[in-house]
């Protein structure tokens, strides 16, 4: 999966999947359909999706920290524009922003 | 739209912080440490613990706290695991909360 | 939601006894989870997937996670700009050569600077560097801070006494996945004559996730 969608540049426009996806994931709602910018790639870790049902020694994919404004998480924020909040998603859960992101 | 797990707790209103400092007791400690001994071994790993948390009853997670999550996410793993019986594990636990001393207790 | 008690077994301490002893707890009662805990041990002793010994080895190497050594990396780095270079690079690779070893698989030092204060927070369960730290605050693994911390960090941090001016970017960090996060906080104005290990002391927990700063002694 790593090679179909990766990889991002840094500081690229990337959009969060919202995957209809059962079971153990590590992509909170919150950040699902929000649009973000690469922060870095974090190297390649074993797919958590498979190891919460033991499959361990698998393929790794590639982690990227995502930099996301708080004002598009949050339209009410309380802060100024420029707050940010950053975290980490796989990239199977990423897809490049496009123009009308 | 998928649905939410039930740690996923990001963004969803909440009262006020506790800043009460908490000291972990001795078993606390131990349970730890058999924990982290268990993922060392290769018995478990961090995300099929993680999925043992979500899968708790949603109103038992509300109210649960975090030693007790660790405690019971581990046993139901190992009893996933087929290398614990529960009734094993629930008669074990009644003698000793009979006898209410740690002091044969290995 | 209301049950921030998380972390806490005060309900379970009841019956007049001290709730929080610290030693072997032979003056408190036996509480369900501690009777299923010992349980369990004797069990997996039993059935040979442990042994006592190891579980007093890992212990011991758990106790070794704590604050000061989180506090150590700050103040060398604070003191030594080449070695706070390669704490922002890599700080797990940084904190072997104070002798100090990070067992998860990645450490980010995020460093506070005028225009921006970083606060970490991990919103699905309690993610922490743990090895280095020890574990973490009451309040760090609470249901409330885990809702609240990248909904409303400002509000958050003035609860904690820290007013962020609105000119400075406040970043939070989710620690969600594989890597584990240390603030780097910036060094107090009126530190200059100190040792060491003495700028090492303001650095308290809190200062570590960004729910504090330090203060100057004089201040």
């Amino acid at each position: 999966m790593s090679l179909e969608r990766g990889p991002y540049a840094l500081g690229e426009r990337v959009r969060i999947l919202d995957l209809d996806k059962p079971g153990h994931v590590r992509t909170p709602m919150y950040v699902r359909e929000k649009v973000g910018v690469i922060e870095r790639y974090c190297g390649d870790f074993e797919n958590p999706e498979e190891r919460a049902y033991g499959r361990v020694g698998r393929e790794r994919i590639r982690l990227y920290r995502v930099r996301l404004r708080q004002r598009d998480l949050w339209p009410d924020y309380e802060g100024p524009d420029k707050d940010t909040v950053e975290i980490e998603i796989y990239d199977h859960w990423l897809r490049p922003a496009s123009g009308g992101d | 739209m998928a649905e939410r797990l039930i740690t996923d707790l990001g963004g969803l209103p909440a009262g006020a912080i506790p800043r009460e400092e908490y000291h972990m007791v001795f078993w606390e400690k131990q349970m730890i440490a058999t924990f982290n001994l268990l993922w060392d071994k290769g018995i478990f790993n961090l995300d099929e613990f993680r999925r043992m948390v979500e899968s708790i009853d949603a109103e038992l997670y509300k109210t649960s706290n975090f030693y007790r999550r660790r405690l019971d996410g581990m046993i139901d793993l190992l009893v996933e695991k087929g290398l614990l019986d529960p009734a094993e594990l629930e008669a074990r636990t009644q003698r000793i909360l009979q006898e209410g001393t740690r002091d044969h207790v290995p | 939601m209301d049950h921030e008690h998380d972390g806490h077994e005060h309900h379970e301490h009841g019956r007049g006894l001290p709730p929080h002893p610290t030693r072997e707890d032979d003056d408190v009662a036996l509480t369900y989870g501690e009777a299923r805990y010992l349980a369990l041990k004797s069990l997996l002793i039993e059935k040979g997937l442990v042994t006592a010994d190891e579980i007093r080895r890992r212990l011991e190497i758990n106790e070794r996670g704590n604050p000061q050594q989180g506090a150590r990396m700050v103040a060398r780095a604070w003191v030594d700009p080449a070695f706070k270079a390669r704490m922002l690079a890599d700080a797990k690779e940084a904190a072997k050569e104070l002798g100090l070893e990070v067992t998860e698989a990645k450490l980010v030092a995020m460093e506070n600077t005028p225009a921006c204060h970083n606060l970490i927070v991990c919103t699905l369960c309690s993610c922490y560097p743990r090895s280095l730290l020890g574990e973490p605050p009451a309040w760090y693994v609470s249901k409330a801070y885990r809702s609240r911390a990248v909904r409303e960090p400002r509000k958050v941090l003035r609860e904690f006494g820290l007013d962020i001016p609105e000119t400075v970017e406040v970043r939070v960090h989710d620690s969600n996945a594989d890597l584990r996060y240390i603030v780097l906080p910036m060094r107090p104005a009126g530190t200059e004559g100190l040792s060491e290990e003495e700028l090492a002391a303001l650095v308290t927990r809190d200062c570590l996730v960004g729910a504090a700063v330090p203060r100057s002694p004089n201040a």
